[in-house]
């Protein structure tokens, strides 16, 4: 028999509450009680369970009682920083917290982590991209723990019909930290006797990731290109530079699908100015210019609603549907504004003003719930549909391509102020498409928030008031500010920053 | 029945003499109960409490047999309250709840249980919600120890220790005819270990063995003039000293001997095992408790044992007292004891330990360097045990660095909560009518004062929201809303609210959350939990209630209907009528709502019958990640993706499995003009012939547009839970099939 150990293994867990890691606590408590050793759990739960992150703390002593001969060991309640020999988090931030909170040391930790994310409200709740950078993450791993196993856990215990923490449990089995073997934690699921089949799938499956020890693969992004087009629309995309041709191709695919070949065309002759210059500029004017022209009016959102793939998406991969009869319901609540949207110009201009006289605009709208799986449903929507034709005659179309033209001009005056600065300046200016987004309120609030830059940056920078690299800042920061909070607080207050700033050397002049 | 089921834990408390109980803490205070001869026991829900009364609840059976009477109390007043049973009769009992806030409001009934004293032995199982993981305000309970002369128990955190305390704990309060607390952290009541138990024990008189009748009137039995007085000179003279003498036979406090004999720890016993860790890893104690340095365990926190103290501190320098928290209540009756016996031991605690806060490793890491450096122990490196504290404690900022800052991730919803969407509303009644004064609660409802709702002004405790706006309301222009659950109103504010406001023709908007549970704490029933779930034939009824106490403006909506709540809210919120205004907010909690539904629909699914299933979704090609919509709900199923637009960044909106079909995403597109993202997907299985025959005749129809619906396929994948069990309590009862 070998000494008595100085000190036990200790396992800290880190998971959101209601992913059942109480459930994983029990199992690594009953496989070390099932082998002999002794064990001691403790956990924090109440309210921090609905959904917030929670810790459960385990220590196992690495000599069975048997071998102990009566000496009982005291094991502590709390994790200690630089004392956690295997730190499980469930999610990827969590690990990021443990690293944080000093639980996750060189010389002694092995970090066992899922690779998912479950996002936060405050992360979700931003107007832009909020998300919590995941290579930092992954980075700060590497470089505090003694050794990891990041595995994609989520997508194991989906493919296996289990939770994943089953599949964590698997992962620390294959870790070979623990004193237990593969048979005792497989008892401990027996034992617990509920989904004990599933469980075990999960179990397996981790069991084989954490021993096959398969390097961490960056989620794939799945983006949906569009259908190939007009041979000779696509030829022509190759007069522009390598950087920015993917970009291109991809905009005169979506312009045709939206409305078509001669409007794709158009979209070509608006980038032609600048495929001499800034390869960069070229490349980030093409994709807003692609999405600015492809706006979000009735016509392109009840294409969308009908298209085929849509039905066959929702029923298979949402509903599991395999035959059984199904029902889609779509939400709008369109305004006065949509409908003048498809109106021609002068009735639609018409109309909105004595919308706006009469109060009606931003009150008065006409909530629908239109099942579209059914006939008169789909008729609508395919109706709508149909008016791309006329959708160069339509308001909406008039407004956006004037808007298109103001802000590609910008984009030109600046790339013609100076060969690097201007371009930083029609960089900027080309990232202000970023602002106008959506429907409704968001969109008119968009609007307003890059007019507001327009008229109190962009146009002065232009004109030469604002000395350009004080301008570039500007527009950047402005720009972050509209997203920062949808009351438009920010943005006033740095654009009243702006002012200040701007004003100073006007006035020792 | 409860969030969790208990049913394995039953098992464990019918154990017998020499048979191995193995589970959590909390648990084996519950059996520890049963072995002493309780005749009753009661108490109210809370954290980390309340598995001891979800399993007695569950443990009918066994409770009938043994003649113990069982209260899910109201509140913890009438929990404490129950115990005046023991006054006058040799019954035991014991009652639990949260503490501090829960003895807060007990504390009248404690005051005048204490004063008499008591001849059965009475408990109070007190989870001392402290440190990380509470979920109140930071206090400590030993104050209401000191003042009502009740003593405390804070056993280590052993489970055959904890048992032990409780049956002494019993027999102390017999023998000294006082109460006593039996104190327990958060992660001592879910620590787990295993015990070697004893019989259960039926009480000397019980349900099964009644009391043929009152003892002779006693006027020393009532807490009321003149014999106050001379209760308060019993407790000082009498009580105490045989508190102390009982102390000191039984042994309740411990003594470890170590080497290092010149200075000492003094340590409540809760705090033992972290202490013994720390000592460890700088080298002075081994895994099994061998220290170095002398350790004076005090399982009975209150009243210390002056002589056992003093014949601790003889003849060393110097003593540290590790006590979390302030007042610093130990730390300074030791000096005082000290003084009277004129022992000249240096006294440290506070000055090496903080004054606030859990001490968890890293504090006590510190802490004992400070103190070793302070008085140099010959024997002991000070220094070389300073410097390496100091470089395992600088890990930890350059890891920070390391991650950045992390958010916080709190607690929130849950997803389909039916508490979200009222929440929605408001936010959106706030934008047309402008912001005003929101009076919040204790319960789930608290969560909207975190993103992305961050409303609220004021928490004032359980049930206290109405009474917390009374004087807002007149000094305000806008009237204030004040938010309440159903179990905030059953424990206090029907009467320290709306009673109050009615008779004092107070005005102002009270949201009640009616969702049928005490949810925060486990969804454990309350009285006006429906007929149809609780099965316990109870008729308290929230709207009937506030009609006979005189409400006249009432109003009950269906929550997840937002439209109709704005709308509503807006009229209480603007109309002249003078008067309390309440709105029922009506919705069944979810986690609960799952539970029950998931099994019907699986049965009725068996049986054949016709079910159907919803879920939301979001057109990616349509939503363009402006994320409105997370502003107005936070629902966990409701999250972002990369966007699979090539040619867009910023991530878009999606809808995960997990989501239950409420609706609010729905309701909310529409009430506040979002997008037309959302879509609602429905699947019916077991399909009538007439639904068969619809689907067919719309699915030729749509062919003709070349929409192709899936057909049958041969093999059938099975089809998943229909949602993952993300947001309960406890995994256990839910874990997909």
């Amino acid at each position: 028999m070998s000494a008595a150990p100085d000190r036990p293994i200790t396992l800290l867990i880190a998971a959101l509450g209601g992913e059942g890691g109480g459930v994983l606590t029990d199992w690594i408590v009953k496989a070390a009680t099932h082998a002999g050793y002794p064990v001691q759990s403790t956990s924090i739960p109440g309210v921090a369970q609905r959904t917030g992150a929670t810790t459960y703390y385990i220590e196992v002593v690495p000599a069975t009682w048997r071998a102990l001969n009566g000496r009982r060991p005291v094991l502590s309640l709390t994790p200690g920083v630089g004392d956690v020999d295997i730190m499980a988090a469930t999610e990827l931030l969590e690990a990021g917290r443990a690293i944080a909170n000093g639980f996750v040391t060189r010389d002694r930790t092995l970090m066992l982590g899922a690779t998912g994310r479950s996002y936060l409200t405050t992360e979700k709740m931003a107007m832009g991209d909020g998300r919590y950078d995941r290579d930092l993450l992954i980075q700060a791993i590497n470089d505090n723990a003694r050794d990891n196993l990041l595995i994609d856990m989520e997508t194991l215990a989906k493919a296996n019909g289990t939770m994943i923490n089953s599949v964590m449990l698997g992962a620390l089995a294959g870790s070979g930290v623990m004193p237990m073997t593969a048979d005792d934690f497989e008892t401990a699921i027996r034992a617990e006797g509920k989904a004990a089949d599933a469980n075990l799938r999960g179990f397996r499956a981790g069991l084989a990731a954490a021993k096959a020890r398969l390097p961490v693969v960056a989620p794939v992004e799945t983006k949906k290109h569009s259908r190939e087009t007009l041979a000779d629309l696509e030829r022509a995309t190759t007069a522009f530079p390598e950087a920015a041709r993917e970009i291109v191709l991809e905009g005169v695919r979506r312009l045709v699908a939206y409305q078509s070949a001669r409007y794709a065309r158009l979209y070509l002759d608006r980038l032609a100015p600048f495929a001499g210059g800034d390869p960069i500029l070229l490349r980030e004017t093409a994709r807003h210019l692609a999405v600015r022209m492809s706006f979000e009016d009735v016509i392109r959102v009840a294409q969308a609603k009908i298209a085929p793939e849509r039905f066959a998406r929702i029923a298979r991969e949402e509903l599991k549907a395999s035959g059984e009869p199904f029902v889609i319901t779509d939400f709008l609540k369109p305004g006065i504004d949509e409908f003048c949207q498809i109106l021609p110009p002068r009735l639609a201009r018409a109309i909105l003003r004595l919308a706006a006289r009469r109060g009606w605009l931003g009150r008065v709208y006409f909530g629908m719930e239109v099942n579209t799986t059914s006939v008169t449903g789909f008729l609508r929507f395919w109706l709508l549909a149909k008016l791309r034709g006329w959708r160069p005659h339509c308001h909406r179309y008039h407004e956006e391509q004037a808007a298109i033209e103001n802000w590609l001009g910008m984009i030109r005056g600046a790339a013609a102020r100076s060969p690097n600065l201007g371009s930083d300046l029609a960089r900027e200016i080309a990232e202000c498409a970023r602002l106008i987004k959506g429907y409704g309120d968001t969109h008119a609030r968009g609007t307003a928030n890059f007019a507001s830059i327009e008229t109190q940056v962009i146009r002065p920078a232009l004109a030469g008031a604002i000395p350009l690299p004080l301008a570039i800042d500007a527009i950047a920061s402005a720009r972050a500010a509209a997203l920062a909070d949808p009351e438009g607080e920010s943005l006033t207050r740095c654009l009243a920053a702006i002012a200040a700033q701007t004003a100073l050397p006007t006035a020792a002049e | 029945m409860a969030e969790r089921s208990f049913s394995k834990e039953v098992e464990a408390l019918k154990l017998g003499d020499g048979e191995t109980f193995e589970g959590e803490g909390i648990l084996a205070v519950t059996k520890a109960l049963l072995q002493s001869g309780v005749s009753y026991v009661g108490g109210y829900q809370g954290a980390p409490v309340s598995h001891l009364i979800d399993v007695m609840v569950d443990a009918g059976d066994l409770l009938d047999d043994l003649g113990v009477h069982l209260e899910t109390c109201t509140n913890e007043a009438s929990a404490a309250a129950m115990l005046g049973a023991s006054i006058n009769y040799p019954l035991r009992g014991a009652v639990t709840w949260k503490s501090v806030v829960g003895t807060n409001v007990a504390a009248d009934a404690l005051s005048n249980l204490a004063s008499p004293g008591v001849i059965g032995g009475a408990m109070i199982v007190i989870g001392e919600d402290y440190g990380e993981g509470a979920s109140v305000i930071q206090e400590r309970s030993y104050a209401y120890a000191m003042k009502c002369g009740i003593w405390l128990l804070d056993p280590r955190p052993d489970l055959p220790t904890i048992v032990n305390t409780v049956e002494q704990g019993f027999a102390l309060s017999e023998a000294t005819h006082a109460p006593v607390m039996l104190e327990l952290r958060i992660r001592a009541c879910h620590v787990t270990g295993e015990f070697t138990t004893k019989d259960n024990r039926r009480g000397q008189f019980s349900g099964r063995n009644k009391l043929s009748g009152p003892p002779k009137f006693d006027y020393m039995r009532l807490a009321h003039p003149p014999v106050t007085f001379v209760h308060e000179k019993l407790k000082a003279e009498h009580r105490l000293p045989a508190a102390q003498a009982f102390a000191r036979e039984q042994k309740l406090n411990e003594v470890f001997d170590g080497d290092v004999s010149e200075i000492g720890i003094v340590v409540l016993g809760g705090l033992y095992n972290s202490v013994v860790r720390t000592l460890g890893r700088i080298g002075l104690a081994d895994l099994f408790g061998a220290a170095r340095i002398p350790i004076y365990v005090l399982n009975l926190a209150y009243p210390l044992v002056p002589d056992e103290v003093a014949q601790f501190c003889a003849g060393k320098r110097a003593v540290l007292i590790v006590e979390e928290g302030n007042p610093d209540y130990i730390e300074q009756q030791i000096n005082t004891q000290l003084r009277r016996a004129d022992i000249q031991t240096q006294i440290h605690g506070k000055d090496c330990l903080p004054a606030a806060g859990e001490y968890t490793q890293d504090v006590l890491l510190r802490g004992l360097a400070a103190f070793l450096i302070k008085t140099r122990p010959t024997g002991v490196d000070a220094d070389a045990i300073a410097a390496r504290v100091e470089t395992m404690l600088a890990h930890r900022p350059a890891a920070t660095k390391s991650t950045g800052e992390i958010p916080p991730r709190p607690p929130g919803f849950c997803t389909g909560c039916p508490e979200r969407p009222v929440f929605s509303a408001v936010k959106l009644m706030q934008r047309e009518l402008g912001p005003t004064h929101i009076s919040t609660d204790i319960g789930c409802h608290s969560f909207a004062t975190l993103p992305p709702f961050s409303m609220g002004n004021s928490i004032l405790g359980y049930g206290m929201s109405l009474a917390a706006a009374a004087a807002v309301g007149p000094n305000m222009e806008r009237r204030p809303i004040t938010v309440m659950g159903d179990g905030g109103f059953w424990h206090n504010g029907l009467i320290t609210g709306v009673a109050s406001n009615l008779f004092n023709k107070g005005d102002g908007v009270l949201i009640v959350m009616q969702n049928g549970y005490t949810s925060a704490t486990g969804q454990q029933f309350m009285p006006s939990s429906k007929d149809s779930y609780a099965a316990s034939g109870q008729t308290m009824d929230i709207e009937q209630t506030l009609r006979t106490f005189g409400v006249k403006w009432l109003r009950k909506v269906r929550t997840y209907n937002v439209a109709t709540m704005l709308k509503t809210l807006k009229e209480a919120m603007q109309t002249a009528e003078r008067g309390l205004k309440v709105i029922i907010a009506d919705g069944e909690c979810q986690l609960a709502r799952q539970r029950r539904v998931r099994v019907e629909d699986a049965e009725k699914l068996k049986r054949g019958e016709r079910v159907t299933r919803a879920r939301y979704g979001v057109d990616d090609e349509i939503c363009t990640g402006d994320h409105s919509c997370m502003r107005l709900s936070g629902c966990p199923s409701l999250t972002v993706k990369p966007s699979p637009d090539p040619l867009r960044t910023d991530p878009v909106a999606t809808v995960i499995e997990s989501c239950v079909g409420c609706g609010l995403c729905g309701e909310v597109a529409h009430a506040a003009v979002l997008c037309p993202s959302f879509y609602r997907a429905e699947i019916i299985r077991n399909a009538t012939a007439w639904d068969r025959f619809l689907f067919a005749m719309r699915r030729g129809f749509l062919g003709l547009f070349g929409i192709r619906f899936p057909q049958a396929e041969p093999a059938l994948a099975p089809i998943p839970a229909l949602a993952r069990a993300s947001t309960t309590l406890d995994a256990r009862t839910t874990t997909p099939t």
